[in-house]
């Protein structure tokens, strides 16, 4: 941070400066001006949480595809399928058990157990042979929604919230102040959105340190850094590798759940998803989880906000950000250079 | 994959002979036969089988061209053929005329193959900024944006219905989209953009393009730009994919942005994934296989007492067991059972003697 | 010198400053890997047509230092000037463009394609023809100039053959081919001798002592006989740096290097 700033003084201000007034359009009450350019200050805001919140579900998704290739430079394009069986096995656990809360360990165990077997019998035979890999994920991905739609149909599913997560709640950001009377009204926002977001934050903090704090996230960095060193060290890599993707898969199917609380599930959901983890992971940088976090937060809320500002070209949004990023920077934004 | 080919070495003694002689007796056979279809052929086979064969063969020969020789599986190549497919309508005249120009035809396809190099250009420059494995990444998210920007771009692309009626032009009086000259065009197509391609992997830029695949660093350490070679295949490659793209949207009279979906895209992968990606006939081999399945799907499925709509299925595992089982397609299985032949006629004309 | 007379016969861009009068110029080169500076402040300069040998144990950093010269890796500090230009941060090809060339310590060819096909890739590299869609005719002048090389070489009976499928000796000589294609100016080679049979290497000497005048090389060479046969000047480095530098015939008789080299013995390889 500090060496940033010491090599980049002009750019260090520019962001400051950005960062400043970004915040001030977030706490501080919108004047008239303003609000006549960009409309009210709710929908900014609520852009901006939907943003936020939409990352931490990309985030879930793309962490676990991050991790996995970071590892095993598999690039595992079946990662959407695993996210799209996560919220089907959720939904049926969830309206058969009446419990949100045990969909999802079930999920977790039943789509981890699933990545566990994809690592074992097929991913780890084929070691070394990317393109082959990320062939036979294509394949999978292929077999895997052909199976979803003959089970579960065309139309789509959304889980229910639980009591406790339903309706909204109010937030300490002001939404609006009344001229006349001077009441100010604070912005409210649904529940469960708040809720998973602060989980995702939960979940990234508790694999950051796992990662840079234990002795299994040595192995794992270490295997990130140079796997030739781990293998030859003694380890039981191939354990590293199962304990990962089945993590990693585990990690999308719970994302499953949630996105079918967010919103629905139906087929092609897997594909959206496989695509929001890529561009995730372009942006922010292939294998590593921060860069993850962050690439997940810049493109949910550029999703949002073009969605809500300039629907006709949202998704050029997105792709601006993406090959921008490929341009100036092709390792991510966090990323490590091969 | 190294680099591997049938063709004559250029300076070889081979070279003295007339082209006519250097192409071996089973090419002219299948020469004869294509040409000769038409008398056995219905029109169904002729127009939507051996029609759409070759145009997703030229698709898939593009992706071949990347990747057999330039080592870059590009997940693009729908869209660029999409892409020129388009421009034939949103220039020429189309269904959708408030949308459409109706410029004529002379205009319409060289500047359709003209906007849809320029996309691959600039599409190839973003995708070889990273190399190897990210290719396949970076292009499928690339294609997808460009599938959803023309799902939701209503004043160039007519957004999710597309254009209809987009038909050839009456060239020579003739009707193009009559099964007949239908056939006879994309044939000629496909045989000349195959032609292109085994042409083009003995020349200098073919040469080096599979010499950047095999040892980028030497190659820069030749006084080649590996980069620019590597997107110039990107540009080359375009052409096949356009011409394959104009004719899909003669064949189809229309084209939605659901010709370009992702699936779409994976299609073409697995088309010249199942054919071959070492050899320009791979694709074509591949094409035809899966035109069948999907034709066929019906009768193939019920026959297994499956319902029709499995048909990805079907796509799906096969494709997993030529990746996990012949990573060189229908024509490495072929080949591997041709050596496996000669070997034991070997063996055996060793143990009569 | 005879700077001059080359650019103009090679018509390249940016040569002929003779300001320096320098073919290779190196000013404080030092690359770092992490923590580990395997070259550091080196600074040499090689005047056109000047045959200079590198003598070094293994991992004196020789290889890096021609990696840092043809732009391989980007040196951490310094200054590489190529006939007066500046090429520093120049990329590789560009370099080669210019006149300069290279041959690795292991041998980095094209294994799939034929002899031809690799010496031909090479003379293209060089040449506008390099984005060229028509297949050469055998009359074709690069396709000549490949022939040449594959005869100065001696490969000319092996040269349908795929590299894969060559003995190493063979390869190494490839190697050389490669690097003599299309006018170079200047080559660097990393242990050409390395591995050859007692006649490859006098073939090699042969290949080396007979080029035209104006082609300057620096040389890596663990081989005394080899090392001081072709080359005019010597240079030696030890853990990153430059320790002595002189004329053949001088440090032939140093005591320091005697011990050191000949009479040590060749415990390098
Ligand atoms: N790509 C690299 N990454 C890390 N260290 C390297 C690399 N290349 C060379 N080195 C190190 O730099 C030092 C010099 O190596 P090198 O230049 O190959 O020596 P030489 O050619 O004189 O035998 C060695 O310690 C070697 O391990
Ligand atoms: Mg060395």
């Amino acid at each position: 941070m500090d060496n940033f700033i010491k090599r980049y003084p002009l750019w260090s201000l520019i962001f400051f400066l950005l960062a400043a007034a970004f915040l001030c359009l977030v706490l501080a009450p919108w004047p008239p001006e303003l609000v006549a350019v960009w409309g009210r200050k709710q929908i900014f805001l609520n852009a901006l949480l939907g943003g936020i919140t939409l990352g931490a579900l990309y985030f879930l998704v793309a962490a676990g595809f991050t991790l996995i290739f970071g590892l095993m430079r598999v690039v595992n394009l079946a990662h959407g399928s695993l996210f799209l069986i996560g919220g089907y096995v959720g939904y049926e656990v969830a309206t058969a058990s009446g419990s949100w809360l045990l969909a999802f360990p079930t999920v977790f165990i039943v789509v981890g157990l699933l990545g566990l077997l994809m690592q074992f019998f097929i991913f780890s035979k084929m070691e070394g042979e990317e393109l082959r890999q990320t062939l036979v994920s294509i394949g999978l991905s292929i077999v895997f929604a052909d199976l979803m739609l003959w089970w579960w149909g065309g139309q789509s599913y959304s889980i229910l919230a639980p009591q406790f997560l339903q309706g909204p709640m109010e937030l300490p950001l002001v939404s609006n102040i009344n001229d006349a009377t001077g009441v100010v009204t604070w912005l409210r926002y649904p529940a469960v959105r708040v809720w998973i977001l602060v989980a995702a934050i939960v979940i990234g903090i508790a694999m950051w340190l796992v990662l840079n704090r234990t002795a299994l996230g040595m192995l794992i960095r270490a295997g990130v850094d140079d796997r030739e060193m781990l293998a030859a060290s003694g380890v039981r890599i191939h354990l590293v590798f199962l304990a990962v993707f089945g993590f990693g898969a585990g990690l999308a199917g719970i994302a499953g759940i949630i996105g079918a609380t967010f919103q629905s599930l139906s087929p092609g959901e897997d594909t959206r998803f496989l695509l929001a983890s890529l561009v995730v992971v372009i942006v922010g940088g292939m294998g590593s989880i921060v860069g993850a976090a962050l690439g997940a937060l810049i493109i949910g809320v550029a999703e949002q906000m073009g969605f809500v500002y300039a629907p006709t070209y949202s998704i050029v949004l997105t792709f601006l950000i993406m090959a921008a990023v490929l341009a100036f920077r092709p390792q991510g934004l966090l990323g490590t250079r091969r | 994959m190294s680099v591997a080919d049938q063709a004559p070495r250029f300076a070889s003694p081979a070279d003295q002979r007339m082209w006519s002689e250097r192409i071996p007796a089973p090419w002219w056979i299948l020469g004869l036969i294509l040409l000769l279809l038409p008398i056995v052929a219905n029109n169904f086979w002729l127009f939507q089988i051996m029609g759409w064969t070759f145009i997703l063969g030229m698709i898939g020969l593009s992706l071949m061209f990347l990747a057999g020789y330039g080592g870059m599986v590009s997940l693009l190549q729908m869209s660029i053929a999409g892409l020129a497919g388009y421009m034939v309508a949103i220039l020429g005249p189309s269904g959708a005329a408030n949308v459409s120009l109706g410029l004529s035809w002379w205009i319409v396809l060289p500047a359709a193959f003209l906007i849809a190099a320029l996309f691959a250009t600039m599409c190839g420059a973003l995708a070889v900024r990273t190399d190897g494995i990210y290719t396949i990444m970076i292009t499928l998210a690339i294609a997808a944006a460009f599938f959803y920007f023309t799902r939701q771009n209503y004043s160039i692309f007519n957004g999710y219905s597309g254009f209809n009626l987009v038909l050839p032009p009456k060239l020579f009086g003739v009707n193009w989209r009559d099964p007949l000259p239908f056939y006879y065009l994309t044939l000629a197509c496909a045989a000349l953009c195959y032609g292109a391609v085994v042409y083009l992997a003995r020349s200098p830029f073919g040469l080096a393009l599979q010499g950047v695949r095999d040892n980028p660093r030497r190659m820069a350490a030749l006084g080649f730009n590996v980069t620019a070679h590597r997107v110039a295949a990107y540009a080359l490659a375009s052409v096949f994919a356009s011409t394959g793209g104009i004719l899909l949207v003669w064949q189809n009279a229309q084209i939605a942005p659901g010709t370009i979906g992702i699936s779409s895209a994976i299609d073409v992968l697995v088309v010249a994934v199942v054919g071959g990606m070492r050899r320009p006939l791979g694709p074509f081999i591949g094409a035809f296989i899966y035109v069948l399945l999907q034709v066929f799907s019906t009768d193939i499925l019920g026959f297994f007492g499956f319902s029709a709509d499995r048909f990805k299925l079907i796509i799906g595992i096969g494709f997993l067991a030529i990746v996990l089982f012949s990573p060189d397609g229908v024509l490495g299985l072929w080949d591997r059972w041709r050596a496996r032949m000669a070997a034991r006629k070997a063996v055996a004309t060793g143990g009569g003697a | 010198m005879n700077a001059p007379v080359v650019s103009s016969r090679m018509n390249l861009p940016g040569t002929g400053n003779a300001s320096s009068g320098n073919a290779l110029e190196l000013r404080g080169i030092t690359k770092m890997f992490g923590a580990l500076a395997a070259i550091s402040d080196v600074t040499l300069s090689v005047k056109p047509g000047e045959r200079r040998a590198v003598l070094g144990s293994n991992g004196a950093g020789k290889t890096t230092l021609f990696n840092c010269i043809t732009g391989d890796f980007l040196p951490s500090a310094g200054l590489v000037r190529f006939f007066g230009e500046d090429v520093t941060v120049f990329p590789p090809h560009e370099r080669i463009r210019r006149g300069l060339r290279r041959t690795y310590q292991i041998s980095s060819l094209f294994t799939g394609l034929s002899v031809m096909d690799n010496v031909y890739l090479a003379c293209c590299g060089v040449s506008r023809n390099r984005f060229s869609l028509v297949r050469p005719r055998p009359d074709d002048a690069l396709v000549q100039a490949a022939e040449m090389l594959v005869e100065a070489v001696h490969l000319t009976a092996d040269k349908d053959r795929l590299v894969g499928e060559l003995a190493y000796g063979q390869q190494r000589q490839l190697e050389v081919a490669l690097a003599l294609s299309g006018a170079p100016r200047f080559v660097l080679f990393d242990e050409p001798a390395a591995g050859l049979s007692p006649t490859e290497r006098a073939d090699l000497v042969t290949i080396l002592t007979s080029l035209p005048a104006h082609i300057g090389f620096i040389i890596i060479e663990h081989d005394m006989d080899v090392a001081l046969r072709v080359a005019d000047s010597v240079t030696m480095m030890h853990n990153g740096r430059i320790f002595k530098e002189g004329r053949s015939d001088e440090i032939e008789s140093d005591p320091e290097v005697q011990e050191l080299y000949l009479g040590g013995g060749h415990a390098h390889h």
